[in-house]
C-alpha cells in the first residue's frame, strides 16, 4: 500500500523551514494545535482560487464544472462558485450542499451514470436537468421525465496509464455508442453530448487526446445522419497533480488537449470535471504524536488521525501524502508512523528514516485536499479531523459547521 | 448572496428567465423549495422547485378557464371541490358565481394559504372568507378517497407531475374523483403545455377514456406556461355539456354578470377546438 521509498529521503526526515501558505516552524502547528485541538485540516480558500485559475487558462473555453465528490466542502463550493465555477454533483447529499448555497441548478450537471429513479427526482426538483447515462436500461429511466432532460451518453475508454482507473465500472464501449443514441431518438429521449473519464492522475495527456479523438468521430457521424447533433462533449477529469513536491505544469498537460479540442466543431460545448486537481493542494493536516514505542530496530509512533480518518486516500485513492516531521530531532532511524485506531492496516507510513519524535510533536501532511475527509471514516467512534479554513468567502457561514475562521 | 434573477429549470434546452426586483420569500425545505419575488413585467412571482407556479399578472388567464368553463358549462353548480389551489385565486372566481352554496378546498399543506394570503393578496381577494368556503387541510387523493358528499363540480388545481402533485394525475384519483361526482357532474384538471409535454395530456386521456362517458380537452395559453397552449382535462358523465350552445352560455354569463378579463362565451366555445397533434395525442 504504502510505498516506502516515497519517503526515503524525502521530505520527512526534514524539517520544514515555511508553509507555502502558513509559514513559520514547528512552533506555529503547535500553537494552531492548542488553540484549535488535532488532528486538523487547514483548507485554505486561496489555493482553491489559485488552482481553478490555472486550469481555467489552461483550458479556456472549457465549463468548468468541480467534481464536489473530492471535497465537499461548503467553503470550496463557495469559492468556487464565486469564481464562476460550475458543478458536477453525483448523489442528492451532493445537491443538498449546492442548496444550501444557493447555487443556480443551471450550473450543474449530474453526472452518476447509474441513478434511482428517486436521483432523478430529487434532482429535476432541484433544477439540474443535464444527466449522464451508459446503458440502455439508465436511458428507458428517462422516459417519464424526457421532455425535461438531456442526457449525456458516457463512453469508455481503457486506460492502464491512470492511477485510477474509470473505464472498468462505467462508459458504454465506443463501438456501442450508436446502438445508445438510436434507442434515446427512438424513445424521444435527447441525447445532447458525450462524457468520457480517462481516469485519475494521468501521466500525460494522450488518453484525453484519443478520446477526444473518437469523440470527433462520433459526433462527426451523428451530425450527418441524425436530427440532433451531439452539442456537447464532456472531457472528464484526470488533471493530475504533483504529490511528490515536483512541479506540475498544467500548461504544458492541457496543450495537446486544447489542440484536440479545436478541432472540433465550434458549435460544441465543452466540460470538464475536475476534482482533485482543484481541491488537492488546498488542504494541510496536522496530526500529533499521542504515543510511541520501539518495536525491533523500529521507533513506532501513534497518531492521532489515520488511514480511517484523513489519510482515507491512502487507501481509497492509492495517494501517499508528502509528509513533514517539523520536530523531530538528531540521528534519523527506521521508523512507522500509524493511526489512532485498534486496526494493524491503520498505517500511514512504514520503514521511513526519521529523527526522534516526542509525544505532542506533530506531523504535517500536505496535498490532503482530495478524497481525504471525503471519505474519512468515523471507525473506532473517533472524529474527524476539525477543518479549520483560511480566507473563505464572506458568504460561508461557520456557525454551522466544524469550520474555524482564521484568517 | 441575493438572487438578482431567475432562470426557470423545467427543460433542459430552453426555459425562461425573469429579472428579480427584489425576492420577498425563500424558504427551503426536505420537501419543496419556495421563491417569492418581484419581475416588473409580471408583478409577483411564486416559483416551486426552480417552476413558476403562478404570477400576478397573468393568473387570471388560468383561473377564469379553470373555473368558468365548468361552472357556466354545468348551469346550476351549488357544491364545489378545489384540489390545490392553494394561492386562491381559482377560489376568488368560484365565489364570484351566486348558484354555489358550498366550496370545499383542500390543501396539503397550511401554510401555502397562509403564504397566499400574506403574498398574493391579489389572488383572493377575500375569498378565503366567503361564507360558502370550506378549508380543509389534508391530502387531497386521501380527502377524495374518503369522501361521502357529492359534487358538481371537481376542479383539480395541481403542480407539475413530479412532486407532491403527482397523485393528482393518477388513474386511481380520477377514479375517486368519479365516484363522488354528482350526477351531471364535471371535473376540470390541469394537464401541462402539449407541444412541451404531450406525454402529460396523452396519460390523462388514457384514464379518462377508462372511466368517464364523455371526456375532452380545452385550451388556454397563459404566458408563464411557456411553450405556446396548456390543455385543461374535461370530464364527466353527461354528453353535451361541453358543447352547450353559444346562446346559453352567453344568457348564463349575462344573467351572472360576473367580471371577467379573459373568458368569454366565446372564448369558452372556442376553446375545444384542439390542434391536430393533441387530437392525435389523445386518440380522437
Amino acid at each position: 500500500m504504502t510505498d516506502p521509498a516515497s519517503f526515503e529521503g524525502s521530505a520527512l526526515d526534514r524539517t520544514v523551514a515555511a508553509h507555502p501558505t502558513l509559514g513559520g516552524s514547528g512552533s506555529d502547528w503547535h500553537a494552531l494545535v492548542q488553540q484549535h485541538g488535532s488532528p486538523l485540516l487547514l483548507l485554505d480558500c486561496d489555493v482553491i482560487r489559485r488552482q481553478y485559475r490555472k486550469l481555467a487558462q489552461a483550458l479556456p473555453d472549457v465549463d468548468l464544472h468541480y467534481a464536489i465528490k473530492a471535497l465537499p466542502d461548503k467553503a470550496v463550493i463557495a469559492t468556487l462558485a464565486e469564481e464562476g465555477c460550475s458543478f458536477d454533483v453525483a448523489s442528492n447529499g451532493e445537491i443538498t450542499l449546492l442548496e444550501q448555497l444557493f447555487i443556480e441548478a443551471r450550473r450543474t450537471i449530474h453526472t452518476h451514470p447509474i441513478k434511482r429513479d428517486s436521483d432523478i427526482r430529487t434532482a429535476l426538483r432541484y433544477g439540474c436537468t443535464t444527466f449522464v447515462v451508459d446503458n440502455f436500461d439508465e436511458i428507458e429511466k428517462f422516459l417519464p421525465y424526457r421532455h425535461r432532460v438531456a442526457l449525456l451518453v458516457r463512453v469508455s475508454f481503457p486506460n492502464p496509464g491512470a492511477r485510477v482507473d474509470l473505464s472498468r465500472k462505467f462508459g458504454c464501449a465506443i463501438d456501442d455508442v450508436h446502438a445508445l443514441l438510436a434507442a434515446a431518438d427512438s424513445r424521444r429521449i435527447h441525447v445532447k453530448g458525450l462524457s468520457f473519464h480517462v481516469g485519475s492522475q494521468v501521466p500525460d495527456a494522450r488518453a484525453h487526446v484519443e478520446a477526444i479523438e473518437r469523440c470527433r468521430d462520433v459526433i462527426a457521424t451523428r451530425r450527418e445522419r441524425a436530427v440532433a447533433p451531439l452539442s456537447v462533449l464532456d472531457i472528464g477529469g484526470g488533471f493530475p497533480v504533483s504529490y511528490d513536491g515536483s512541479v506540475d505544469d498544467i500548461e504544458l498537460f492541457c496543450a495537446p488537449i486544447r489542440a484536440a479540442l479545436a478541432k472540433l466543431p465550434p458549435s460544441v460545448r465543452i466540460l470538464a470535471e475536475p476534482g482533485r486537481y482543484i481541491a488537492a493542494p488546498s488542504m494541510t493536516g496536522v496530526a500529533s504524536v499521542v504515543g510511541r514505542a520501539r518495536r525491533g530496530a523500529r521507533m513506532w509512533y501513534y497518531l492521532d488521525d489515520g488511514v480511517y480518518n484523513s489519510f482515507s486516500g491512502q487507501v481509497f485513492d492509492h495517494t501517499c501524502y508528502p509528509l513533514i516531521a517539523p520536530d523531530a530531532r538528531g540521528q534519523a532511524q527506521p521508523s512507522v508512523l500509524a493511526g489512532p485506531t485498534c486496526d494493524s492496516i491503520d498505517v500511514i507510513a512504514e520503514d521511513i528514516l526519521l529523527g526522534e519524535m516526542q509525544i505532542g510533536d506533530v506531523i504535517v501532511a500536505t496535498m490532503m485536499g482530495a478524497y481525504t475527509a471525503a471519505s474519512a471514516t468515523t471507525f473506532n467512534s473517533l472524529p474527524r479531523a476539525r477543518i479549520l479554513t483560511i480566507a473563505p468567502p464572506a458568504q460561508v457561514d461557520t456557525q454551522d459547521s466544524n469550520v474555524v475562521r482564521i484568517a | 448572496m441575493a438572487r438578482k434573477e431567475f432562470a426557470e429549470t423545467l427543460y433542459d434546452s430552453y426555459g425562461q428567465h425573469f429579472a428579480i426586483d427584489e425576492v420577498y420569500f425563500e424558504s427551503r425545505t426536505e420537501h419543496q423549495h419556495l421563491l417569492i419575488f418581484h419581475n416588473a413585467k409580471f408583478g409577483r412571482v411564486m416559483a416551486l422547485d426552480g417552476v413558476v407556479q403562478t404570477t400576478e399578472r397573468d393568473e387570471f388567464y388560468y383561473h377564469e378557464m379553470m373555473a368558468h368553463v365548468p361552472l357556466f358549462a354545468h348551469g346550476q353548480p351549488r357544491r364545489v371541490l378545489i384540489i390545490g389551489g392553494g394561492d386562491g385565486g381559482l377560489l376568488r372566481e368560484v365565489v364570484k358565481h351566486r348558484s354555489v352554496e358550498h366550496i370545499t378546498k383542500v390543501e396539503i399543506d397550511a401554510a401555502v394559504v397562509d403564504m397566499a394570503k400574506t403574498w398574493f393578496p391579489d389572488h383572493s381577494r377575500g375569498a378565503f372568507d366567503d361564507p360558502r368556503f370550506q378549508l380543509v387541510i389534508a391530502d387531497g387523493a386521501e380527502f377524495v378517497r374518503r369522501a361521502e358528499d357529492a359534487f358538481d363540480v371537481i376542479m383539480i388545481d395541481s403542480t407539475d407531475p413530479i412532486g407532491p402533485g403527482e397523485v393528482l394525475f393518477s388513474h386511481d384519483f380520477y377514479r375517486q374523483c368519479k365516484r363522488i361526482l354528482a350526477p351531471g357532474g364535471i371535473m376540470v384538471t390541469q394537464n401541462g403545455v402539449p407541444f412541451m409535454q404531450l406525454d402529460e395530456v396523452r396519460k390523462t386521456a388514457r384514464a379518462f377514456r377508462d372511466l368517464f362517458t364523455d371526456w375532452h380537452f380545452y385550451g388556454v395559453a397563459v404566458p408563464t406556461y411557456i411553450g405556446g397552449m396548456m390543455t385543461l382535462g374535461w370530464a364527466s358523465e353527461v354528453e353535451g355539456l361541453r358543447e352547450q350552445a353559444l346562446e346559453v352560455l352567453e344568457e348564463r354569463f349575462r344573467l351572472a354578470a360576473i367580471e371577467t378579463r379573459y373568458y368569454t362565451p366565446a372564448v369558452h366555445r372556442g376553446a375545444f377546438a384542439l390542434p391536430r397533434f393533441v387530437e392525435e395525442a389523445i386518440g380522437k
